[in-house]
Parts: structure tokens; C-alpha cells; sequence
């Protein structure tokens, strides 16, 4: 990280939040159920114990797409990440983790770091990665076998990159909304949210 | 006379051993082997003469036990098959008698068994005496070994001649046992005779007994065959008058039968009309519910409607309030902005016209000012100008006077001139002309002065007269407009104002509405963001082309399509099973290809395998019966003397074990009640009395074979 203890460059801000995504999307598939809990080992950071996938076409995937993402938070053109759970045998809308990223596009001209320490967004970090575990509790149960998508919505100006393609939205037809905690680099700032299919039985 | 017999022997044999033992050393040299072949010769002879005589004498015990043994077998069964038949006290002596025979026949059965087993050691005996003999012949001939051998084999002779006279002993013994056994069996015979004797009696007796007891029980049951007659006759006449009396009926019950069908198969149509109208019902009531629930639904859905219906009016209203073709939020944004700019516009408009009034106000304070200073300032003109007026009216006068005070000076300065001589007078009055004359010039030259002074003051009022003029104008413009503007501004600008306010206050209003609005909007656009809506034509939705979902997606539909084929394949070959299952030897390319592709089902193997046991217990049991009908037919010959043959259906022939010509054959055949006839062959012609006896007279089968086997077995005996 090129960031000092006490300041943050927009670098350092996409690689921080590149990498809150690539835990909270692995947290996520483990605490849905995704992907069988065996494939996932557990390794520690941001002082907290978090679950890794290990399973190479998962991994290899997760690389790809973070990567892009980090060039894109560099370049400031994301303006959301989304986690899209769909059921394969409806091909319905289960899910949508989404996380608002408001860029301060100053900061491209200003290269002059920004004063807040990594400790304290890291805290923050940790407190939204706790919200997603804890969300378990409340979010219906995944009965059937389902698979995962990611989706970045970008600035309509930008090339889009070989192995990417347009997608849907994925909206849910009938969803509850629950808002989580946000956390902000000060350069990007990053809201949570999960939609999830509203149920009958509720 | 045995024993001594016995003594005898073993007297000679010990001479003979003797003689053999104190002989053999002086005869050997001169005798050589002629001595000892006569010897040999001798022994031999002895020994076969003995060994004749025991045979002979045996085989005729045996025969004439044997012969013995079979009367009595006979006789027995004879006797015992008689007293069968006779009374019971007879039959108590009889059986008596039958159990002392078995014993009897049993111990001679064991007799025979211990003669037949001495035989046989006996033979056996023999042949080791011809071995032995042989073995002595050999050691004659080897001269060295002869004497061993030869005593050897005499000892082994004389202890075999011990066990013969045992033999013979136990032979003797059993010939007195037997011997006093015959004495029994002539006893038993002579009984037997007697009970025979009896029995025939009482047999004749018991036929007589039979028949008439038959007779009458056949009168009896003739009896009663008519007794049950009359009985049946006497329902049969009740029966017949009901029947008469019912028959009477029939053609009532005819029609009630008709009428009765009639109604069944109303009342069955009309049973299936029920059941239909049940299923109706049935089907109506479901209908019902459904349309019930419909009806709630419409209610509900009509409720919605009014609701949406009065939030739709609303909008309506609203647009038709503002008169603006509000329907969508999107257009009322469109109107808030565009109300609220015109708003503004009207708001600056607001602003302009007021600050114009305060500037028009403030430009008529100010020319008002101006309008006072202007009179005032004309009011100095014409005070100016009147005194110029009046300067001018003096400075004219005084002109005149001057040009008077020249004239006057000039009229006496001539006559001075004139009157005077201009020398005297001439520097005084020359200085005083000129003098005069340079004050003229400067009273003109004031003169000029002046009357430049007044023309300027003329074109100075002129001007002042001219911006006067204009003042005025502009006064009296700004009187016009003060008095419009104070129209206006009085009444006018106040109902201005009044409407400028409420204005506002509408904008204020519609303002903070819009602005409600507005924030509604702005959270529907939220939750929108929040649902993951975006805006088109800023934003751009992208993902990983190889994400988890199209993976998992086309690995469902590879797995999909892979179920699939594999089910047409199974389908196929259920069908091909199917149908090959009727013709499998029809298509064998079929059904090696199936079998190539699908092993046999482990329930074909179960079954071929349970085939296979079953054709193999079939087999064994066909073996088995064989065996089994084989036994039992040897069984049956053995036990009742009879070969039993089928030659053709329900026709079974007869052949006696003592049969005398293997033709000697008796023809049965099955009658179709099951009764069993005698056909007539060559053999039966010559029993024509005992099938008169036993068949004609007893009707009984077995008698008569018995008859027939008894009367074989004594003729082959006799023989």
C-alpha cells in the first residue's frame, strides 16, 4: 500500500476497497451458503477471522473481476458493485448485495494524500463485514441451488474491456431493502445495502 | 454216529500223518516221487469222494428243506388267508397258530441263512484246499522245501479238515433241528388241514349268511327307495299345486316385472342423472367458492381502484388545476421546474417593476426638486430679466440721454465753435472734445457691451425659456405619469401588490408542495437506486462474461441435455425391450447390440437361473420316478407274484412268476365305472373253474389271482 499512517492517496483507496470487496463477496458466499462450506478456509484480517475460498475457478474469477474493479475505483468510473444471487432453477432474483461507491473525482488531480488513518477505515470495514455476517439471521433461507453474479456499474463514457459485457441490472421483482453501514476512504465512499425477495410467509 | 464218524477222521488223519512222518525217511530213496503221487492221488480222491458225499448229502438237505419251506409258506398263506375268514375263535387259533408259524419260518429263515453261510465257507474251504493242493504240487516238485511244506500244508489241512467236521457237526445239528422242525411243520400241516376243513365249512356257512344279508339289505333299501318315492311324489303333488296356483300368477308378475324393470331402469337413468347432477353440484359449488373468492378479489381489486381511481383524479385535478397535462412524476418535476422558473422570472420581473417604482418614484422627488429649482430659477430669470429688462429700459434711456447729452454737447460745442474762435478755446475745448468724444467712445463701447450683455441675457432666457419649456413638459409628462402612477400606485399599485403577494404566496405554496413532491420523488428515485434501477444514460451495467452464473447455467443445460439423451436412449431400448420380448430369436442384430450395450438385468439372470434349478429338479424327479415306478412295480411282482404290464389304455396284463409258458398271461381291463373285467386269452380258457369259483360265484379279483397263483406254485412243486 503506498498510503502512510496517516494519509490516503487515491491508490491506496482503490486497493483498500478492492479489497473489502474481495472479503465481503467471499464472507458473502460463505454466509449464504453458496458455495459448500468445506472449499473455505479461514485466515485473518482486519483483525477478525474471515472465511477464504479455495476453490481455484472461484479464486481465478474473484482475481479477474477485482482486479478490473481496482482500476476502475483508480480511475473513479464505478458507481456501484453488485452481488447478485439467482436461483438456477427459476433463473429468479434472490439477492442483490449492493454497494454504492461515491467517487471524489478531485482527488484524480490532487494527488495530495488524505488525512484519515487506515485504522480507523479499517474499523469501519470490519463493523460492515460484521453487518453482513449478522444479516444471516434475517435474510431468508436459500432452499434452492443457486449461483452468483457480479455486476459494476460503471460511467456510460467507458471502453469496455475484453472478457466484461453489458448486463441487466437483475432487479428483484418484490424486494425488501435493508440498509447497511457505509464506510469511506475519504476518497471512495461505500454504502452496503441487501435487497432480498420479499417471501410469502412473512 | 457222527461224533464217531468224526473220530474216525481224525484217527485216519493221524495214521496218515503218522505213516506220512515215519515213512517218509526209508520210502523216500526208493519210492521217490512215485510214492508220494500215489499218496497224492490218494488224499485227493479221499477228499473229493468226502467232499462229494457232504455236498450231495447237503444239497439234499437243502432241497428238501427249501421244498418243505415253500409248502409251508404255502400252506400258511393259505391257511392264514382262510381263517381270515372265519369266525373269531378260529381266527384267535389261528392267528395262534400264524405267529408260532413266523416264529418258525423265522428261525428257519435263519437256518437257511447259517446253511447258506456254511456253504459258502464250505466252497470257500474248498477252493483254499485246491490252492493248497496246487502249493503242494509245487513243493513235490521242489524236492529241497517239500517235507516243510508239505507238513505245513497238512497241518493247515487237518486244521481245516477240524473246521470241516465242525461244519459238518453244525450241518448235522441243523438237519436234526430241521428234521424236528418238519415234525412240527407235518403237526401244523395236519391242523391246518383240519382248520381248512373247518374253514371251508364255515366259509360256505358265511356265503349263505352274505347272501341272504345282501338280499335283504337290498329289499331294504328297495323299501326305502320307494318310501323316499312316495315322499317326493307327495312334495311333488304340493309343489305342482303351488306351482299351479303360482302359475296363476305368472302373468301379474309378468307385468309387475315389466313395470318393476321399467322403474329399475328409470330409477337407474334417474341414479345416473343424480350422480351427474352431484358432480354438478359439485362443480357449481366449486365454482361458487371460486367465484367468491373472485368476488372478494373484485371487491378488493375495486377498492384498489376507487383508490387509485381518487389518486389518479388527484393528479388529474392537479393537472387540471394548473392546467398542465400532468401524468407522470416526471412531467410534474418538468412543471416544478418550470413553475418554479417562472417563478423566478416572475419573482425578477417582481423585483425589476418595484425597483423601477422606487427609481420612478425617486427620479419624480427628484424632478419635483428639479420642477422647484426650475421655478425658482425661472422665477430668478424673469426676475433677471425684468431688471435687465428695466437695466435695458435705463441703459436705453441713458443712451438717449447721452446721445440727447451729445447732441446737446455737440450743438454747443458748435456754437461754441461757431461763437468762439477756436484758438482761444481750442486746447481746453479739444481736450474737452476729446474727452467727450472718448467717453462716447465708451459709453458706446458700454453700449455695445450692454446690448451684447442682453442679447446674451435674451439667449439666455430663450434657453432657460426652452429648458423651461421641456422642464415643463417633462413636468406635465411626469404629472401624467405621476398621475397614472399614482393611479397605480395608489389603488392600483396596491392591488399590485395585493396580487403580486398572493402570487407569491401560491409560488410559496406550490413551492413547498413541489418541494414535498420533490422529496417523495427523490425517495422513490432512492429506493430505485436502492432496488439497483440506474440511471441509462449516465450509467453502464457490467459483469464478467465467464461469471458463476452463465457457468452454472451452462452446465445445467449440458447436464439438461445429457439427462435427455440418455432418457431417449432408455426409451428407445425400453421400447426395442419391448418389443424384441415377443420375438427374440427375430432379431438377434437387435438384441446383441442391446445386449453389447445393457447387461442382462440381474432378474433375467435370477430367472434363468431359477429355470435352469427347475429343469434340473424336473429331471432328477423324472429320474426318481423312474426309479421309484421301477422299484415299485419289481416291489409289486416281488410281493404279489404279478407282473403287472399296461398293454394299451385301461387294459393291464397279468403274468404269474409261476407262470409255465412266458405267454401264460390274464387281460384285465378297466371298465368306465372303474370295475375291472377278465378278458379271455389262451391262458384263461384253462381256469375256466376257479373264474366260475372266485369270480362268478365270490366276484372277487384277488381271490381269484391268488387262486391262480396258488394253483401254479403247486403244480411247478409237484413237478
Amino acid at each position: 500500500m503506498t498510503s502512510t499512517l496517516n494519509g490516503i492517496t487515491l491508490k491506496g483507496s482503490a486497493e483498500l476497497v478492492a479489497d473489502f470487496f474481495s472479503f465481503g463477496i467471499n464472507s458473502i458466499l460463505y454466509q449464504r451458503g453458496i458455495y459448500p462450506p468445506e472449499t473455505f478456509s479461514r485466515i485473518t484480517h482486519y483483525d477478525m477471522s474471515l472465511q477464504l475460498t479455495t476453490d481455484p475457478k472461484l479464486k481465478n474469477y474473484l482475481t479477474n473481476v477485482v482486479s478490473q474493479l481496482k482500476e476502475w475505483l483508480f480511475e473513479c468510473t464505478v458507481q456501484k458493485f453488485v452481488l447478485v444471487i439467482t436461483c438456477l432453477e427459476t433463473n429468479e432474483v434472490l439477492e442483490r448485495w449492493q454497494f454504492d461507491i461515491d467517487c471524489d473525482k478531485s482527488a484524480k488531480e490532487s494527488s495530495a494524500p488524505r488525512e484519515k488513518s487506515i485504522k480507523i477505515i479499517q474499523d469501519e470495514i470490519r463493523s460492515v463485514i460484521r453487518q453482513i455476517t449478522a444479516t444471516v439471521t434475517f435474510l431468508p433461507l436459500l432452499e434452492t441451488p443457486c449461483a452468483f453474479d457480479l455486476l459494476v456499474y460503471t460511467d456510460k463514457d467507458l471502453l469496455v474491456p475484453d472478457k466484461w459485457e453489458a448486463s441487466g441490472p437483475q432487479i428483484i421483482d418484490q424486494s425488501e431493502e435493508v440498509r447497511l453501514r457505509s464506510f469511506t476512504t475519504s476518497i471512495h465512499k461505500v454504502n452496503s445495502m441487501v435487497a432480498y425477495k420479499r417471501t410469502d410467509s412473512v | 454216529m457222527d461224533l464217531e464218524d468224526d473220530t474216525s477222521v481224525l484217527t485216519t488223519l493221524k495214521s496218515f500223518n503218522s505213516f506220512i512222518s515215519h515213512t517218509e525217511a526209508p520210502q523216500r530213496l526208493s519210492e521217490g516221487s512215485a510214492g508220494s503221487g500215489n499218496l497224492q492221488s490218494q488224499y485227493k480222491r479221499s477228499m473229493e469222494l468226502m467232499e462229494a458225499g457232504e455236498r450231495v448229502h447237503s444239497n439234499n438237505r437243502y432241497l428238501q428243506l427249501d421244498g418243505e419251506k415253500k409248502q409251508m409258506e404255502l400252506s400258511h398263506k393259505r391257511a392264514r388267508y382262510e381263517l381270515e375268514k372265519v369266525a373269531s375263535d378260529s381266527a384267535r387259533d389261528l392267528e395262534h397258530e400264524v405267529d408260532r408259524n413266523q416264529d418258525l419260518l423265522g428261525r428257519l429263515k435263519k437256518f437257511q441263512e447259517r446253511e447258506t453261510e456254511a456253504a459258502k465257507n464250505l466252497s470257500e474251504q474248498v477252493e483254499a484246499n485246491r490252492a493248497l493242493r496246487k502249493n503242494m504240487e509245487a513243493l513235490n516238485r521242489k524236492l529241497e522245501e517239500r517235507d516243510t511244506r508239505l507238513n505245513t500244508a497238512n497241518q493247515t489241512i487237518s486244521s481245516l479238515k477240524d473246521e470241516i467236521r465242525e461244519l459238518t457237526q453244525r450241518i448235522q445239528n441243523q438237519d436234526s433241528t430241521t428234521s424236528s422242525q418238519t415234525l412240527e411243520n407235518q403237526e401244523l400241516q395236519e391242523q391246518l388241514d383240519l382248520q381248512r376243513r373247518k374253514h371251508q365249512e364255515v366259509s360256505q356257512l358265511c356265503q349263505s349268511l352274505q347272501a341272504t344279508q345282501s338280499s335283504c339289505s337290498e329289499h331294504i333299501v328297495k323299501i326305502k327307495e320307494l318310501e323316499l318315492r312316495l315322499a317326493l311324489q307327495e312334495q311333488d303333488i304340493a309343489i305342482v299345486k303351488t306351482v299351479k296356483s303360482e302359475v296363476a300368477k305368472v302373468p301379474d308378475l309378468e307385468k309387475d316385472l315389466k313395470r318393476l324393470r321399467e322403474d329399475n331402469a328409470f330409477l337407474r337413468e334417474s341414479r345416473e342423472n343424480c350422480s351427474l347432477l352431484k358432480e354438478e353440484v359439485e362443480g357449481l359449488r366449486r365454482k361458487l367458492e371460486r367465484m367468491e373468492k373472485k368476488k372478494e378479489e373484485l371487491v378488493n381489486i375495486e377498492l384498489e381502484k376507487e383508490r387509485l381511481a381518487e389518486k389518479l383524479k388527484a393528479w388529474e385535478n392537479l393537472g387540471q388545476s394548473t392546467g398542465l397535462n400532468i401524468r407522470k412524476p416526471e412531467d410534474l418535476s418538468r412543471e416544478v421546474i418550470h413553475i418554479q422558473q417562472r417563478e423566478i422570472a416572475l419573482k425578477e420581473q417582481n423585483y425589476t417593476l418595484s425597483s423601477r417604482v422606487r427609481s420612478a418614484e425617486r427620479s419624480q422627488n427628484e424632478h419635483r426638486a428639479e420642477l422647484c429649482q426650475q421655478r425658482s430659477k425661472t422665477l430668478e430669470e424673469q426676475k433677471k430679466r425684468e431688471t435687465q429688462d428695466s437695466l435695458v429700459r435705463r441703459l436705453q434711456k441713458r443712451v438717449l440721454l447721452l446721445t440727447k447729452e451729445r447732441d446737446g454737447m455737440r450743438a454747443i460745442l458748435e456754437s461754441y465753435d461757431s461763437e468762439l474762435a477756436p484758438t482761444e478755446y481750442s486746447p481746453q475745448l479739444s481736450k474737452r472734445l476729446r474727452e467727450s468724444e472718448d467717453i462716447l467712445q465708451k459709453t458706446q463701447s458700454h453700449n455695445v457691451e450692454m446690448e451684447a450683455q442682453l442679447t446674451k441675457a435674451q439667449e439666455e432666457t430663450g434657453t432657460l425659456k426652452l429648458q423651461l419649456q421641456t422642464v415643463e413638459l417633462e413636468l406635465e409628462s411626469l404629472k401624467k405619469h405621476q398621475a397614472s402612477a399614482a393611479d397605480s400606485n395608489t389603488s392600483g399599485t396596491k392591488e399590485e401588490l395585493n396580487i403580486l403577494r398572493q402570487k407569491i404566496e401560491d409560488l410559496e405554496s406550490e413551492r413547498q408542495r413541489l418541494e414535498e413532491q420533490n422529496n417523495i420523488l427523490e425517495m422513490r428515485l432512492e429506493r430505485h437506486n436502492l432496488q439497483g434501477d440506474f440511471d441509462p444514460i449516465k450509467t453502464r451495467v457490467l459483469h464478467f462474461k465467464m461469471n458463476p452464473v452463465t457457468v452454472a447455467k451452462q452446465q445445467r443445460q449440458q447436464d439438461i441435455d445429457a439427462l435427455r439423451e440418455e432418457v431417449t436412449r432408455l426409451s428407445e431400448l425400453v421400447r426395442s425391450l419391448q418389443e424384441g420380448g415377443a420375438m427374440v430369436q427375430g432379431d438377434s442384430s437387435i438384441n446383441a447390440s442391446l445386449s453389447l450395450s445393457l447387461p442382462p438385468s440381474k432378474e433375467v439372470v435370477d430367472l434363468r437361473k431359477q429355470m435352469e434349478s427347475l429343469e434340473l429338479r424336473n429331471q432328477r424327479l423324472k429320474e426318481v420316478f423312474q426309479r421309484k415306478i421301477q422299484e415299485f412295480r419289481t416291489v409289486c411282482y416281488v410281493l404279489t407274484g404279478y407282473q403287472i404290464d399296461i398293454t394299451t389304455e385301461n387294459q393291464y396284463r397279468l403274468t404269474s412268476v409261476y407262470a409255465e409258458h412266458m405267454d401264460d398271461s390274464l387281460l384285465f381291463k378297466k371298465g368306465s365305472n372303474g370295475s375291472m373285467q377278465l378278458m379271455e386269452t389262451v391262458f384263461s380258457k384253462t381256469l375256466e373253474e376257479m373264474m366260475a369259483l372266485h369270480l362268478h360265484h365270490q366276484k372277487s379279483i384277488p381271490a381269484f389271482l391268488s387262486a391262480v397263483t396258488l394253483d401254479l406254485f403247486s403244480r411247478q412243486t409237484t413237478i
